[in-house]
């Protein structure tokens, strides 16, 4: 049954729902990951990432929809899925009275699987001192080795939710080289939540923006960048244009600066900005993932 | 390797200019071997299918060529054509700044003179250094 599983998609959401009370923290959220891929879920605080990801690892029953990781049903078998899904959540709770030794040994029974050699490898390359209790461990080393806890039962889906936020750069790069690691070994499929755009933009192949529970786009990272495009043009005086192209995600008049953040850039489009009434000139602007980040964020608070 | 993150440019042609500029600047030499995939990877901190593009698109151009088994090297043209492509980037790059000009009204002499006092500026700090 589970090698019938292994060519499937590496996570399957059909109109995963949760609902808090009044509010809705995740909204009809579709999405498929396939296998060998690192996907980067972002998006503002309180979008949705945590919960979504708590979802998928059983912790939290959706109100409707469905979660099928590695092709399982969550709802039905959430006791495999933590067998084949490495997680390293966002406030970690490893066992801290024990020695690091120990919690190695404990968490290696829980696994039908445990790889001796990749957990060597990691303890040398994070410097983790085996005999040091775990609430005597920074905060830094605790998140290195809850992403060691996380791989050394070669899991064939990571899920990190927020690993690096409050790490400071040393810790910062040494997880990510764990997490390349095993990406670069296994080709590990990985879905990583972040506020930490330029670590995902390394690391990630696909990216998802969540806000306020839904899914705004999902696309290839470079293609996504490539085609986004941010349109500077300058109006003559009193001129307020009120139609953007279409695909706009965001613009803003500022004085005689008209800003039109654009997906689908094409050559027309920028035509048809150069051939709207009163504007002078409009040249084109490449974007980064932050700026693109920002722009989608606020076409959105614009919006509602 | 040094990748900025913040730039639109795609991390595969970051590395794949990289790696260009290193072989121009005889960092690489033809027969040399080149970083593996993995060691690329975990060096400049991406995900080794973006060097995996990067090294493709440098096969593609002649820069590297594969050794089954053996990894990648520098091909015997590899100068030349590191050379050749870095030329189009310096040339995209001119071409740039004279549009930035150009939108800002400035004439086609204004931007010579721009250019030349440049060109001389940099010239002689390079003469000056050690």
């Amino acid at each position: 049954m589970i090698a019938s599983t292994e060519t499937g998609p590496a996570l399957e959401l059909i109109g995963l729902t949760k609902r808090f009370g009044r509010t809705l923290g995740v909204d009809r959220l579709s999405l498929t990951i396939p296998r060998g891929s690192v996907f980067g879920l972002l998006g503002p605080n309180g979008a949705g990432k945590s919960t979504t990801i708590r979802m998928l690892m059983g912790m939290l029953a959706p109100t409707d929809g469905q979660a099928r990781v590695l092709g399982i049903d969550v709802a039905a078998d959430p006791v495999e899925v933590k067998q084949r899904v490495g997680y390293v959540p966002e406030t970690h709770h490893i066992y801290r009275w024990m020695r690091v030794g120990e919690v190695l040994g404990f968490c290696k029974s829980c696994f039908r699987k445990w790889n001796d050699q990749t957990c060597r490898e990691l303890v040398e390359l994070f410097g983790l001192d085996l005999e040091k209790k775990v609430k005597h461990l920074s905060k830094g080393t605790q998140v290195k080795l809850a992403l060691l806890l996380a791989v050394a039962h070669e899991p064939e889906l990571l899920l990190l939710d927020e690993p690096l936020s409050g790490l400071d750069p040393i810790a910062r790069e040494e997880f990510l080289d764990g997490v390349l690691r095993t990406i670069c070994e296994r080709g590990q499929t990985v879905l990583i939540s972040s506020h930490m755009l330029d670590d995902v933009r390394r690391l990630a192949d696909t990216v998802g923006f969540l806000y306020e529970g839904r899914l705004l786009l999902q696309d290839n990272l470079d293609t996504l960048l490539a085609s986004t495009k941010r349109i500077s043009a300058t109006l003559g005086d009193g001129c307020r244009p009120t139609q953007a192209p279409d695909g706009t995600i965001w613009q803003r008049i500022e004085g005689r600066e008209w800003i039109v953040t654009l997906r689908d850039f094409t050559p027309e489009k920028l035509g048809q900005i150069q051939a709207t009434q009163g504007v002078e000139h409009a040249s084109v602007i490449d974007l980064g993932l932050e700026e693109l980040f920002k722009d989608l964020i606020r076409g959105q608070r614009v919006a509602s | 390797m040094q990748i900025d993150p913040h730039s639109h440019v795609p991390i595969y042609l970051q590395i794949a200019d990289g790696v260009r500029a290193a072989v121009a600047a005889g960092v690489y030499r033809p027969g040399d071997a080149l970083p593996s995939l993995r060691a690329m990877a975990i060096q400049a901190h991406v995900n080794p299918n973006t060097v995996q593009r990067a090294y493709d698109e440098l096969e593609r151009e002649g820069l590297i060529y594969c050794r089954r088994g053996r990894g990648l090297f520098v091909a015997e043209q590899g100068l030349a054509s590191a050379q050749s492509v870095t030329g189009n980037g310096v040339r995209r790059a001119l071409e740039d700044a004279i549009r930035a000009g150009q939108t800002a009204g400035m004439s086609a002499n204004e931007v010579r003179q721009l250019f030349t006092s440049a060109l001389q500026r940099v010239t002689q700090a390079r003469s000056k250094q050690p």
